[in-house]
This record gives structure tokens, sequence and C-alpha cells, in this order.
């Protein structure tokens, strides 16, 4: 028999009750219980013992069973590990970052820290993860509304800053795949955070009605080497600082060829989202484009400008759409319903509302992305990332 | 605050508790405590004691305010389920001893001392010694609103490493605590006081408590082992847990127990604490909270005339701005305690003194410059609005008229508002002439006396237990 100390990554509310009792229920009513058979059966304590022959398998089991997971084997969160995570942050570990919407479990540094261990996190990540969370709990970022919505979002984390590459969190080849730890446990350990915390069980409490894979994890880093300014510079801050940008992303899609192609996307039914909540999208654009704009002396406000001109609805397409059939007419913002007397409506608002990332490869037939966006408010919230 | 805030909300008027940044979380948890887990509060930004008033009329107008509109116009959320804990008989463990040291320590359970496992042969041993049911109800305990029971003393005593016979003791200990009188709910507050419990009666010697050498000094079972059931008491079933709902700035230890020296006080004929207290029961316990304390030491002299201007120096240096509890917040709850070793006590009581005229020469002796207190309370810390006089609150009745009279703010006055508020108890080393005095934390700490209560069968329990 082996032992394993584990540190409870279940979500307790500030009144000192477990978001689990509510997710048995709801999973109950649902008829979920399929997916987590013992939900809410676990000791109400904050660390648990675990004694069997192959501790880490019996965790493995137990954590499914309970509801835990996102269908992926974890990491169990030793008490161990979770001193690892917490040496890497000034913060002490009872120390509150919010309420994890829309159950309400308490983010503690310690509670975050569990999860971070769970999605397979190093240590040395922690700070980036912190930083999520921190930007996650921003009011601006709607977590309610990401959390039970029935559209796909997803919190789209951006990193910039020396932090992504002393990480290594990927923002060349491949930077949305697989492959890259740093990229697929930072993102995950905030999806935990918002599972395990927040009480976002599909079905139960969260109600997207087909989800998408960047709910497992979606992470990357900006590429810094092209002749721009970062985004995190453009939005203010020193380039040796780092820092995390989390946007809600509906999906990410993918878009090869040029600045036409991207706008031609940007111009579609993808937007409508965006248009309805005056949204913020982020373009993710390819180093190859960037760097030949660059160097034809374009800024990266004058892609914004020009994805902002090019990227248009047509009136008639908007006014035949689903959307605009369900949702009332004084929904929609005005900037929106102006642009469609004029016969066509941009993707956004104005061309500071586009993200603007640059990542992914230097391939000559360019891959760029458009990740539209969802929901109130206007979000882009950025969260510096303080290492000990 | 926001006790008051809950107490007008059941009555149905809407509040906003403003809160500081640093305080969230234990505003979260006090208000779940005090029922109402949605009790709304408004955040300030910072801590208005660093702000400028352009700064914190900035944070008032950005934030603050709008919280505390919605506070005041929105429905409060609704109070959630029950949080269901072990019952008393539960088995929450069972493992090595090293195991049941690590699990307590990692649930927040114990202290960072290996504890004795309370397993249930112990607890029913320590039941033994109480003759009413172990779900017997001792009252409910802020800011957990936790239930105190026989049961739930008996585990604490077990883990804290005490005798079964220390029982009774530890009953009317947290019987003490659920006195309102007391103030339990304040034991997280800022200063960090901590709680000095003073034995009275044949207990000290029946069950071996040190009151002399070092009386308050860790080291003897039973005085030892009694202060850190206290601290245990607090942390397990009042729910006080660092960087949660303790927001003591810098705390100390717990302390040991200070038995009084009984045949000291029986030979010069002075009262004992508890009897001082108004309880004349065999036995009591009285429990007090003290900011912090210090030694008299070498008290030179042999006549109380040159003894006490020492005395009362000392007493008086121990104390700051807790005269804030003299002549402010719960006026006249400032409660001084000086220890005086035997010696030093028989000599004041040779020069003829008895203790309630000890009290008064002290009363007289132990004072400060008017403006001094003032500035204590007005101008050194914020902690009286609006910059009261001492003569403004005397003609306003709240405190005596020794505080008033004249307007010299160099004039001389009490840091008591009267010479029975001051309390002396005898202990420590009875050929030393040290004393010591603790400044007191007023009305968040008030002393508060219990009788003990034996079991009927106490002197044959009591011997098989000294025979085991």
């Amino acid at each position: 028999m082996e032992s394993l100390w584990l540190l409870v990554p279940a979500g307790q509310r500030a009144s000192g009750e477990w978001i689990d009792d509510t997710l048995r229920a709801r999973a109950e009513e649902k008829g979920l219980l399929g997916r987590s058979p013992r939900a809410g059966d676990f000791p109400r304590r904050r660390v648990e013992l675990i004694r069997d022959v192959d501790p880490t398998a019996a965790v493995n089991r137990r954590y499914r069973e309970r509801g835990w997971t996102d269908g992926l084997p974890i990491v169990p969160p030793t008490l161990g590990r979770v001193d690892e995570m917490l040496a890497e942050s000034s913060l002490e570990r009872h120390a509150v970052l919010g309420e994890v919407e829309p159950l309400g479990g308490v983010a503690t540094i310690e509670k975050v820290a569990a999860n971070a261990v769970m999605a397979g996190c190093e240590p040395s990540y922690f700070p980036v993860v912190l930083a999520a969370v921190q930007a996650l709990l921003d009011p601006a970022f709607n977590l309610r509304g990401v959390q039970t919505t029935d559209e796909n979002v997803a919190p789209l984390l951006v990193v910039n800053g020396p932090a992504a590459g002393r990480l290594g969190i990927n923002a060349g080849w491949g930077a949305l795949g697989p492959g890259w730890p740093a990229n697929a446990a930072i993102g995950r350990a905030a999806h935990l955070v918002m599972h395990n915390l927040g009480g976002g069980w599909p079905g139960a409490v969260s109600f997207a009605g087909l989800g998408q894979p960047g709910r497992y994890t979606l992470c990357l880093a900006e590429r810094e080497d092209t002749p721009w300014a970062p985004l995190h510079v453009e939005l203010g801050y020193r380039p040796e600082q780092s820092t995390v940008t989390v946007l809600r992303a509906e999906t990410v899609i993918n878009v090869t060829g040029g600045l036409d192609e991207l706008a031609s996307v940007m111009g579609s039914a993808a937007s409508l989202f965006g248009i309805l909540h005056s949204g913020v999208p982020a373009v993710i654009l390819s180093p190859f484009t960037a760097r030949r704009l660059a160097g034809e002396g374009w800024t990266r406000a004058r892609v914004r400008e020009e994805l902002f001109a090019r990227g248009r609805l047509a009136a008639d397409t908007w006014r035949r759409s689903w959307i605009h059939a369900t949702v009332r007419a004084s929904d929609w913002p005005d900037w929106a319903i102006a642009a469609a007397e004029s016969g066509s409506i941009p993707a956004v608002r104005e061309p500071d509302d586009i993200t603007l990332i640059v990542a992914g490869a230097e391939l000559p037939i360019p891959q760029h992305a458009y990740c539209p966006s969802w929901g109130h408010p206007p979000c882009r919230v950025t969260r510096e990332i303080v290492s000990r | 605050m926001l006790r008051a805030s809950a107490v007008a909300e059941r009555a149905g008027v809407p509040t906003a508790s403003l809160v500081c940044e640093g305080f969230r979380g234990q505003a979260a948890t006090t208000a779940t405590g005090l029922g109402l887990p949605g009790l709304p509060t408004a955040l300030v930004p910072g801590h208005v004691d660093v702000q400028s008033v352009d700064e914190l009329r900035q944070n008032v107008a950005t934030v603050t305010v709008d919280a505390v509109i919605r506070n005041l116009t929105e429905a409060p959320a609704r109070v959630g389920a029950a949080v269901v804990e072990p019952g008393p008989g539960d088995v929450v463990f069972e493992g090595t001893l090293d195991e049941v040291n690590r699990f307590f320590y990692e649930n927040d359970w114990s202290d960072g001392l290996p504890i004795v496992p309370p397993t249930p042969d112990r607890v029913a041993e320590f039941l033994r010694f109480c003759d009413r049911p172990g779900e017997t109800s001792l009252g409910v305990l802020l800011p957990d609103r936790r239930r105190a029971t026989i049961w739930n003393v008996a585990v604490n005593g077990v883990m804290a490493g005490c005798r079964p016979e220390y029982m009774p003791i530890l009953v009317a200990l947290v019987e003490a605590m659920a006195d309102p009188r007391y103030g339990v709910e304040h034991s997280g507050n800022t200063p960090g006081a901590e709680t000095l419990i003073i034995l009275n009666g044949p207990l000290i010697k029946e069950l071996g408590f040190n009151y002399e050498q070092g009386a308050l000094r860790d080291g003897v079972q039973a005085n030892t082992t009694i202060g850190r059931f206290w601290r245990l008491y607090l942390r397990n079933v009042a729910g006080f847990l660092h960087h949660r709902t303790d927001k003591g700035t810098f705390g100390n230890t717990w302390r040991v127990v200070l038995a009084e020296n009984e045949d000291a006080l029986r030979r010069i004929g002075w009262s004992t604490i508890a009897e001082d207290e108004g309880v004349l029961a065999a036995n009591a316990v009285t429990i007090s909270r003290y900011t912090g304390g210090g030694v008299i030491a070498s008290v030179f002299g042999n006549t109380p005339p040159r003894m006490l201007p020492y005395l009362a120096d000392a007493i008086v240096a121990k104390v700051g701005w807790e005269l804030l509890f003299t002549v402010g917040m719960g006026a006249g709850s400032q409660r001084p305690l000086l220890i005086l070793s035997p010696i030093l006590a028989e000599t004041l009581a040779k020069g003829g003194l008895d203790k309630a005229q000890l009290k008064e020469r002290l009363f007289e002796l132990a004072r400060v410059p008017a403006g001094k207190l003032e500035r204590y309370v007005g101008e050194w810390t914020n902690l009286m609005p609006g910059r009261p006089t001492l003569t403004g609150l005397v003609k306003a009745g709240l405190i005596p008229a020794v505080f008033a009279e004249s307007e010299d703010p160099e004039r001389l006055v009490p840091i008591v508002c009267r010479a029975e508020d001051l309390m002396i108890a005898v202990s420590g080393d009875p050929l030393r002439t040290n004393a010591y005095a603790f400044a007191h934390n007023g009305i968040l700490g008030f002393p508060t006396t219990k009788p003990i209560r034996l079991p009927a069968e106490w002197s044959r329990l009591l011997r098989e237990a000294r025979a085991r």
C-alpha cells in the first residue's frame, strides 16, 4: 500500500458549502451521473489521504467518478506538488483571488494550485495560471456567462513578454496544437479552475451545445520576433513585463491566405454574436504576413483598419440571419444599425476592438485564424504575470 | 461593523458595510458566520488609514459609492444550504500516529505541535469527569457559529495533551468563552491580543498546577496543556484560522494558565482574583484578553511608599492606545492586570495595605497627562471619531469626573475609571521581587469568571486517575 496526501481540488463557497452538492443535484436532474457517478462523494475537508497499491490510478479513478476531471488523466494534487507550485508565487496559500462563477467556489491560491497540478503544470507555470485566473475573475470577462451559455465560447489565453520564452510557451509551429506542455497545461489549468471551483460541468451547469476542443486548452504565446511591438506593449505594458491577455473566443477558424481571406471570414455569419455584443475578437496573423506587411510600412493599427474596412457583413445577410429573427431590434447596437443602413456592417464597432496577435509558423502559404467573440461586455482582460 | 449590519438586515433595514480591501475575505466569512452570507458589502480600495483625503475621496467616489447604492437598493443574495460536518461519534480517520498528526494538521485542526489522537476511548475517559452528557450545549460560538458541547470540549482537551481530570476546568473555560460578556467573536481582531486564564481554588494543588517559579512559562502539564486547549478550541470550534477568520497582525503564542499562590494570599488576608470578580465558588477560572505585558524587574523598597511609584509607572508604561477602552469604545472596560510575586504582596501587606487599598493607591499614582491620553486615542490613532476631549466626555456623562478636574492638558488623569478596575494577582517565584503587568483589550475580551463544577464522584475519579 502506498499513500498520497491530496489537497481536495473541489470548490467551497465562502459560506462553507461545497459546490459539488449543487453539482450533484444538477447532474441528477439532468441524468448525467454516468459521467460522475460519485459526484459529491468525497471528504469535506482540505486534505484527503488515499491509500492504494497504485495510488495514482486510484486518485484518477476517484476524481473521474467525482466529476473532477476533463476526461483526461490528471496528476494527483499531492501536498508536496501543491507546495512546489506555491513556492513560485509570493501570495499566501489562503489568499483569495475571488469567487469563481457561477457556483462561487472560492479561488484561494492553494485551490488554484491543486487544479494547476492536476492539469500537469510545472511549478514554473504557476504565475501564468494565477494571472489567467485573475483575468477570468475580472467582471468584464463575464465568467458566469461563459460557463453557462449555450454557446461554445472558451477563454483564449495569449501570453506576452519574457515569461513565454522562459517557460516554453509556444508561439510558433502548431502553437494551438498538441505537443507543447506549457500551452497544454496552462490552458487546461484555467479550465479545471472553471470546472472545479466554478462548477462549469457540461450539461449540468454549462449548456454549451457542442463545446469546442478549446475548452480543454486554448493558450499560446505571441511571436515577438517581428518588427512590430507585441500586443502587451500596444496595451501599455513594458516589453520586459510579462502578461496574459484573456479573450472570449467562440471558436478558432483557420484562414489560409491574406488579409482579403481574413476579411471575408470576418464579414460572415461568424461575426454575428460579435456584432450583437460589440465584441472584441482576435485575429491571429501569420508571422510571414506580419513581417511582409511591416516591411511594406504597415503598422498593426493599419492592419486592423484594413480588416475593419474590408471585413463587412452584407446588411441583407444580416437581415436574413437567424439571430436577426430571434433578438429584438433594440438589442442591436446603434453602430451596427447605422452601418446596416449604409449597406454593410463591420465585424467590430471600431478597428481597435480587433485584438491582433502574431503567431504560428513562418510558412510562405500563411495561415491565420479568426476567433470571433461571444458575449457581453466587450472584453480584453490583461494581467501581469508576477513571478516570485 | 458587520454584526451591526446583520442586525439591521434581519430587522428588514437595508445596509451597506464598507470593507477595506484587505478585509474582504474576513467580511465574507464573518457574514457567513452571522448567518447572512449575502450580507452586502462595499469595497474601499486599499486601506483608508494610509490614504490622503484626496485619494480617499477618489476611491470612494469611483468604487465605493456605486457599491453602497447597489447594497441599499438590491436584495441580498439568499442564504445557501447548511454545511454538513462530521457527527460527534464519527471516526474521521484511521492511521498511524504520524498519519493522524499529519491529517489533523493539514486539515487545519491542529496548531503545528503533535496532538494526542482523540480516539473514542480517550474522549470517553474525559467525559467521565463531567456529570453532564456529551451533547450538552455550552453555547454557540462565532465566527463559525459552531455549537460548543461537552463532547467537543473533551475532544480538544484530548488533542491538547490534557489529562482527563482537567475536564471540569475545560468546561468552565468554554462556558466563559461563550459568555457574551467576554466577547469571543473579537478574538481575531487586529491587535492580536491573547487570553490569559487565571485559576483559583484547591484544584491548583490537586491537579499539580505551577504557581511559583516560572508561573507563566510552559513546562508543567496542567498549566501548559490547558493553555493550548484554549487556542485549539478557538481554532476548531469557534473557528479562528490564520489568514481567514483571524486578522491579528502579530498575535502571540497561547499563554499558559496562571495559577494564583493562594497560600500567600491567605497568609496576608487578600482575596483571590475570582473573589474580586464576585465568584465565591471553591474553584473558578477567570479569562481576560491582553494585548501584551512585561516584567517589572527588581521592585526595590521595603514599604509601600517606596514600592508603589515604580509599580504604578510600570502599569502605565504597558498601556498606550488601550486607553481607548478607558474613555472611548466601551468606556470603563480597561482592566489592567498586575501580578505580584508573593514577597512583594507580603511586603505591601506588611506595610498596611489590603488589596482594595492597594488598588486605591495605584489608582492615584498610575496617571498620565490628560493631553497625552487625548493624543493616544484622538491623534495618534483614529479610534475615537471627532477627537472628543476628556472634559467633553465627562460633561456627556461617559467617564467619571476625575478626568476633568481642570482644563490643564498637563493635569494627571487615571488610566482606569475606578480603582477596582485594576486587577491584582499573586503568583510567581515566592522570594523574588519581580512583578508583571498586562495591558488589557477592554470590551474585546472582558474579564469573565466562571465557577468550576466538579463531578459528584470527583474524589474517587481523581484517585483512580492518579493511580493510572
